[in-house]
């Protein structure tokens, strides 16, 4: 027995050895500056043209850079040149854009280059990541926001689809619309004016641009190799943990801000205006998917910044929607900003039973009290939804509350129904509502819609399912009612009214299959419109179509409540922009002093 | 002479399940884990029949509101209410009923599958022997949880042959498909030793079909095997219920005690604690007398653990 003990103790002590090993290794000294992050979802992969997700978005974009990007601090936002020298030219027409990139940036170092020196960027390396997109082989999930833009763009497309495999596309076949006529310049030419060009493919880091030999070095493995120009680099990704970045050795440093809003100075946020980027040194995301874990760490100082979980809302807040001042005792700040982003509860139009029964779909959108719904779930700190634009953004019609299509109203939802019963010819039959979650917050959810509806006379059965399911059921168009909703990605009305156009009907973003073809008539009228009073004009004429023809039941839109450590240095919330580490910076004395600070709370 | 003659006489015989249950009726904590686990039935069968006839009283009507999102404990609800303001007492009973409607069902489709296989294992021998024992000893290779899941995860939701597996139905599913191999493994076991018995060898030579002899001389001598196992795993069969709906695999649109603790679990960090005592009380309660009783019938039971 004695012996087993001692073989087992000599097996296991080699793992404790190299697990204290692995702990010394990856601790830094205090003098490091190292950024404490948290993601409450695994990363899928760090290969811009695969992403789908905000948390690989913003991971990406600390190692990817854009042509451009939105100024850190100037509100309403403005996009700055970040890769590209100067802002973009447009031909008078709007068809062509010429864009002139930065001379000396280089790409990281890494072994897919000569000697494992990175390269200088060149225009050819955006053409590059555009052409990945577009090919089929890459199997991009993005391709439908640069479709039928670009002009021989898609050719290129149908042509990948002729190639066998992969390795045979070939990537210098010429594309009428993206030409790179020397290193630093590259030109686009459009079939029709596309407003957004540079907000879809200029910001976005699903489009950055690649170095062809890295994607050609990794192959498949490319997901977790990035190869960028950004301020930094991947050291270690352990996929359910946690994602090391350190700086990168060639970044030409980028100047903070020197301009920003009114109260800015006065907020401490120009007070390195002019210094080089980026400052810390290092950025640690810990993938913690409960609330409660990270809630803790947060508390204990682990985690330089984290928004506030429902159930700990109390904790953080008193009822009047201050921080309690224990929270003010620890120095931590508040931040609450609205997110541009609309929740509902989706009709599918091609349902039998609701697509031809407006009274049914009203009747269900009036028996939703919203108050409750947003005081039960979201510590009624959300704002009520009254239509489809968030108010967040330019375009929103501040007059849409007093429209009242989101007014919580039992007694006319009744009256609908039996219009609608009318229609049917017969009781409603049950109705299938589909939660994209299993957990607590979807169960709960399912429940309170359940008994909403419930009380009107309608018998509901609540679906739930996990994500991927009811993506899958999504895209086959085969949910009757469904919970859905999520946040524009970049600030023009256009990227939500998309939801409601003909064309994009499932699997494509208009998961209603909704279809007016007024509102098509006037979605193709604003798509080639410059921003100007009458395109917001004609936003709102949308919205009201498609408030009118109820294709949802509008509930809420999102206001974060953030809270920073006192240390964290620079922080502006910003809705559209991704990998903001850089222009973070830690006051290390402060965060060495925090323990201390909690420990006196505490007593 | 006739007195000496009533002197003689033999005394009165019994049966097995006699002696079994004399046994058992000697211990006073089987008789109250008895009478408790009598109450968890009769609290399910009085759910199922106060929705049947509409009865609109206690936990039949869980759904309705009786008090403020959130309220402690109180005079009006004693266990206090949850998010919508529902009686957690009141989902604390009807989770009774979800609990018990999947062991039972569970424990029958097991039964069903165990029971014949063992039987006819035990008794026919060679390949159809070694094709259940494979069958049995590949389901026991797999972790039971982890099987359990797996086999929830494919069934949730799924419709077979026009019936669909919501809920409940997917839950009890899972858990009997995969639990049949200790009943089946015991029964082989006990069916191979009773085959070479006397009365079996004079049921052959009377001629008696094989499916007499399983059935008619077989299964009644070790019938009580299935009554341990039946007690036993009947408390192991709600907790993985309870394991699957904290996983969001059980009931999803009524209250089971498994979802009441996923819940409770996020709803501890804003001081609400009712919900969660009240499901690990019930489950406690449930399961201590599961396992007392259990424990008590196989005493009494099995020959071999035959104690006074």
């Amino acid at each position: 027995m004695r012996k087993r003990c001692v073989i087992l103790f000599m097996t296991i002590l080699p793992v404790f050895v190299f697990a204290g090993c692995k702990g010394k290794s990856s601790a830094h000294d205090s003098n490091e500056m190292v950024l404490h992050q948290m993601l409450n979802s695994k990363i899928k992969c760090l290969d811009p043209v695969l992403i789908q997700d905000e948390y690989s978005m913003n991971v990406c974009n600390h190692m990817f850079e854009t042509l451009y990007q939105y100024h850190y601090l100037k509100r309403p936002y403005q996009l700055v040149p970040l890769l590209a020298d100067g802002m973009p030219e447009f031909s008078g027409d709007g068809l062509t854009c010429t864009v002139r990139i930065k001379k000396g940036i280089r790409f990281q170092d890494d072994k897919c280059f000569p000697n494992g020196k990175g390269r200088e960027f060149k225009s050819s390396d955006f053409a590059y990541g555009v052409r990945r997109t577009a090919d089929v082989k890459s199997l991009s999930p993005n391709w439908a926001v640069i479709e039928n833009k670009i002009a021989g763009l898609d050719e290129f497309r149908e042509y990948t689809k002729t190639c066998k495999t992969a390795a045979d596309v070939n990537y210098s076949r010429s594309i009428e619309g993206l030409l790179t006529p020397d290193d630093y310049t590259i030109i686009i030419k459009l079939k029709r004016p596309w407003p957004q060009l540079v907000d879809n493919l200029m910001v976005d880091v699903r489009n950055a641009p690649m170095a062809k030999e890295a994607v050609d070095y990794y192959g498949k493995d490319i997901i977790a190799h990035p190869v960028g120009t950004g301020p930094f680099i991947l050291k270690n990704w352990e996929r359910a943990s946690y994602i090391e970045l350190v700086r990168n050795p060639n970044f030409r440093g980028e100047p903070y801000p020197t301009e920003g809003d009114p109260g800015d100075k006065e907020a401490g946020l120009l007070d390195d205006a002019g210094k080089t980027m980026p400052f810390a040194d290092k950025v640690v995301w810990t993938i913690i998917e409960e609330d409660q874990p990270s809630w803790l760490l947060f508390m204990q100082g682990k985690i330089d910044a984290r928004a506030i979980p429902k159930d700990s809302w109390n904790e953080a807040m008193t009822a009047t929607n201050d921080l309690t001042p224990k929270m003010k005792q620890l120095e931590i700040r508040l931040y609450a900003f609205k997110d541009p982003s609309t929740f509902y509860l989706g009709f599918n139009m091609l349902d039998p039973v609701l697509s031809k029964n407006k009274p049914l779909r009203q009747a269900i959108n009036h028996a939703i009290d919203r108050e409750t719904f947003i005081k039960l779930f979201f510590n009624n700190t959300y704002d009520i939804a009254y239509g489809v634009i968030p108010p967040v953004l330019a375009s929103y019609n501040p007059d849409i509350k007093n429209r009242g299509y989101s007014d919580y109203d039992p007694n006319k939802s009744k009256e609908l129904l039996v219009e609608a019963e009318k229609i049917q010819g017969g009781k409603i039959p049950p109705l299938k509502i589909a939660m994209q979650g299993t957990d607590t917050f979807y169960r709960q959810y399912g429940s309170f819609v359940q008994r909403q509806l419930e009380v009107i006379g309608l018998n509901v059965e609540v679906e739930y399912m996990d994500w991927p399911t009811f993506q899958e059921k999504e895209n086959k168009r085969q949910h009757q009612i469904f919970a859905g909703g999520g946040g524009a990605g970049i600030p023009d009305a256009q990227d939500s009214l998309s939801e409601y156009y003909s064309k994009y009907w499932s699997p494509g973003v208009n998961h209603f299959n909704y279809k007016n073809p007024e509102f098509d008539r006037l979605y193709e009228q604003t798509e080639v419109m410059m921003d100007s009073p009458e395109r917001t004009k004609l936003y709102q004429k949308m919205e009201l179509i498609v408030l009118e023809d109820c294709p949802a039941a509008f509930l809420d839109h999102r206001v974060r409540y953030v809270l920073v450590h006192d240390w964290n240095k620079n922080y502006k919330p910003d809705i559209f922009g991704y990998g903001l580490s850089k222009y973070y910076k830690v006051d290390l004395k402060k965060r060495a002093e925090y323990p201390e600070l909690l420990n006196k709370v505490k007593d | 002479m006739t007195e000496n003659t009533r002197e003689l006489k033999p005394p009165k015989g019994v049966s097995f399940w006699q002696d079994g249950l004399h046994r058992l009726f000697r211990r006073p904590i089987a008789i109250v884990c008895l009478i408790v686990i009598l109450l968890y039935f009769f609290l399910a069968a009085f759910i199922y029949l106060a929705e049947f006839f509409h009865w609109q009283i206690g936990p039949a009507i869980w759904s309705q509101a009786t008090g403020p999102s959130y309220q402690q404990p109180c005079m009006q609800n004693i266990l206090g209410t949850d998010i919508f303001g529902q009686s957690v007492l009141r989902k604390m009973l009807y989770g009774a009923k979800i609990s018990i409607t999947v062991a039972f069902s569970a424990s029958l489709i097991s039964i069903a599958i165990g029971l014949p296989l063992g039987a006819v294992a035990g008794y026919f021998r060679g390949i159809v022997d070694e094709i259940v024992v494979w069958i049995y000893s590949t389901l026991s290779s797999v972790p039971y949880i982890l099987l359990i899941l797996a086999f929830a995860v494919v069934l949730h939701d799924k419709t077979i042959a026009g019936i669909k597996l919501a809920g409940i139905t997917s839950v009890y599913l899972a858990i009997g498909l995969t639990s049949w191999v200790d009943l089946c493994r015991l029964i082989r076991g006990e069916v191979i030793k009773h085959k070479e018995r006397e009365y079996i060898i004079a049921a052959k030579s009377y001629g008696c079909s094989n499916s007499r002899i399983i059935f008619k001389h077989l299964l009644p001598n070790v019938f009580h095997i299935v009554i341990i196992i039946f007690s036993l795993q009947f408390v192991s069969f709600i907790h993985a219920e309870i394991i699957l709906s904290f996983l969001g695999l059980g009931e999803a649109n009524r209250p089971s005690w498994g979802a009441m603790i996923n819940d409770a679990r996020i709803e501890l960090a804003r001081g609400v604690w009712w919900q969660m005592v009240a499901a690990t009380v019930a489950v406690f309660f449930i399961s201590l007398a599961l396992n007392i009783f259990g424990d008590a019938l196989r005493d009494s039971l099995d020959p071999k653990l035959r104690v006074q």
